[in-house]
């Protein structure tokens, strides 16, 4: 494992030395957040979740919407190793097929936490977001996302042969799910089709953690439903991602 | 040190090797010799575990290659055609990078310093790889691939683009590392560097290993003599078919050992006008790969895929 960790303190220098997309990633859901949390507000109101601010979905939601963009840089990085050529001289290190995929997946889940962690904080005490809750359940609710997210992009990076491709992938994970997820706007907003067919996407699962965290005021136990689902979503698509890797595959970068 | 048995390539119709065989023993540098398209770098990328052969064996250090390439790996140095370097990063952090990937650790700080000073990088240590010039880019390129001083170094094209300054370091540091004991591959365009590096030559010509030997030894069994003429679009050239003329392209001709000045001339007949040079082949590397591939060697390299 010793050459994971090389490619994965590579990629922490690499973005030390350009954090500007962390930078926004940060930056834009907290201009979204307030902007939303009125309306989120008035829909918990009228689900009876008196003194609700809106905090507790709109805070949560926008971690869950940028979330999936700061993982698609996971795919980003391995797609960029082709623009820069030096994906071949990585494959002709010692370094084995499955050692490559954990150098780029290890940075990118912890900082996929770090990001959730900082967003939630920040965004909470700027616009109200109670505390006084289970951290450790809203913990594994962030961490479980954290691994089905970094898993599906690596199951993208696997099966997609062009950067742009991947990041179409990226913008469904962010918008298309986010929206049937309910982070976007609360579920119950959504018509009878969209609340259907929202538990097939891994956000409806994050939203009812945090839902039950932040809403609810449960604990572990009340979780525990939303983390395995997002578990089998990782080990799911970390599978099938590990599968169809082929490291001798050529991949485009910006053609 | 590196044992390749009749490796077989084929890209969809495309044959890229033909049973090519090449095996280089510890402390000995061999020059991979042929056009454009002939398999070199097929054939390093196959050796390296960057591609599957279709047939035939590797064994690099006793190690199979083609069954523990994650093995193998770790006796080897590559750099590949296509310049690859982070140049996001310093030149030292690039270098050290590649080094803790090879395994090294607390040489790995000392192993950079010692390939730059080989390459001509000590002064740039500490900038940014986007900041240098093509040539010390080619130079990081290559030191990258030496860093951890490996048992079997491959060089594609190390020189492409390279200055004579560039190419003299990176020729002077094969030299160095081939008399640590290594055994080093090295293709190139640039038949001088290929004396300078007083490599054995292995010529290599449509997927076939077609020569190998010491440029005496191959100057002594095939460089031809003759004449090299060059003719206008309009000549006739059959009247010169007494000579065996071999088309090398560039309205040039290569007559056999046959052909005189006086005799060519007395061939071309009222056609004398067309002939614009005639010179004499010198027993040289590339008269030798013309005689044994029949074709001139190209004086550029691919361009990069």
């Amino acid at each position: 494992m010793s050459t994971a960790l090389a490619i994965t303190k590579l990629q922490l220098r690499i973005l030390r030395r350009d954090p500007a997309f962390l930078v926004i990633m940060f930056g834009m859901p907290l201009v979204i957040m307030p902007i939303l949390r009125q309306t989120v507000g008035l829909s918990l109101a009228a689900e009876g979740f008196e003194g609700a601010n809106g905090a507790e979905l709109a805070v949560p939601g926008q971690s869950v919407v940028f979330g999936f963009f700061v993982a698609g840089s996971v795919g980003f990085s391995v797609f960029r190793e082709h623009g820069w050529k030096t994906w071949d001289r990585l494959r002709t290190s010692a370094a084995s097929p499955i050692s490559l995929l954990a150098g780029f997946a290890i940075p990118w889940i912890i900082i996929h936490v770090l990001y959730q962690i900082v967003l939630l904080a920040v965004g909470g005490l700027l616009f109200g977001l109670r505390f006084d809750v289970s951290i450790i359940a809203d913990l594994a609710v962030i961490v479980s996302f954290s691994f089905a997210a970094i898993s599906i992009m690596l199951f993208s990076v696997a099966s997609f042969r062009t950067v742009n491709q991947h990041q179409a992938i990226v913008n469904l994970g962010a918008m298309v799910m986010g929206g049937l997820g309910g982070a976007l706007v609360p579920l119950e907003q959504l018509p009878g089709w969209a609340q259907a067919v929202a538990p097939i996407t891994p956000t409806y699962w994050v939203m009812q953690g945090h839902r039950a965290v932040f809403l609810e005021d449960g604990g572990l136990a009340d979780v525990a439903t939303s983390v395995a689902v997002l578990c089998a979503f990782g080990i799911v698509f970390a599978g099938f991602g590990a599968r169809r890797f082929r490291s001798d595959e050529t991949k485009e970068f910006f053609a | 040190m590196l044992v390749a048995k009749d490796i077989e390539k084929a890209y969809g119709d495309v044959v890229a090797l033909r049973g090519a065989d090449l095996s280089v023993a510890a402390g000995e540098v061999v020059a991979l010799l042929g056009r454009n398209g002939a398999g070199k770098s097929t054939l390093l990328s196959i050796i390296a575990g960057l591609r599957p052969p279709d047939a035939g064996s590797v064994e690099i250090h006793g190690i199979d290659a083609l069954a523990d390439p994650v093995a193998a790996s770790q006796h080897l140095g590559i750099a590949p055609q296509d310049t690859g370097v982070y140049r996001v990063l310093t030149v030292r952090e690039n270098l050290e990078f590649f080094g803790e990937l090879a395994g090294l650790k607390a040489t790995r700080a000392a192993r950079a310093e010692v390939v730059a000073e080989q390459l001509g990088l000590t002064d740039l240590l500490d900038r940014k790889a986007s900041a240098l010039s093509g040539g010390e880019v080619r130079r990081l390129h290559t030191g990258c691939a030496l860093v951890h001083a490996p048992e079997l170094l491959m060089l594609d094209e190390p020189t492409v683009g390279a200055d004579v300054a560039t190419r003299n370091q990176l020729i002077e540091a094969v030299r160095a590392l081939a008399a640590d004991g290594a055994a080093v591959i090295y293709t190139t365009h640039y038949l001088p560097e290929v004396t300078q590096l007083g490599a054995d030559i292995v010529i290599i010509d449509d997927g076939r290993i077609l020569a190998r030997g010491t440029q005496a030894e191959l100057e002594a069994d095939h460089a031809i003599s003759g004449l090299a003429v060059e003719v206008t679009a309009d000549f006739d050239r059959a009247r010169l078919d007494t000579f065996r003329p071999v088309d090398l392209g560039g309205g040039r001709l290569r007559l056999d050992g046959a052909a005189t000045m006086a005799g060519v001339l007395e061939a071309a007949g009222d056609q004398t006008s067309s002939i614009l040079s005639v010179e004499r082949l010198q027993a040289d590397l590339e008269s030798v790969f013309l005689a044994v591939t029949g074709r001139q060697l190209d004086t550029e390299p691919e361009a990069s895929r």
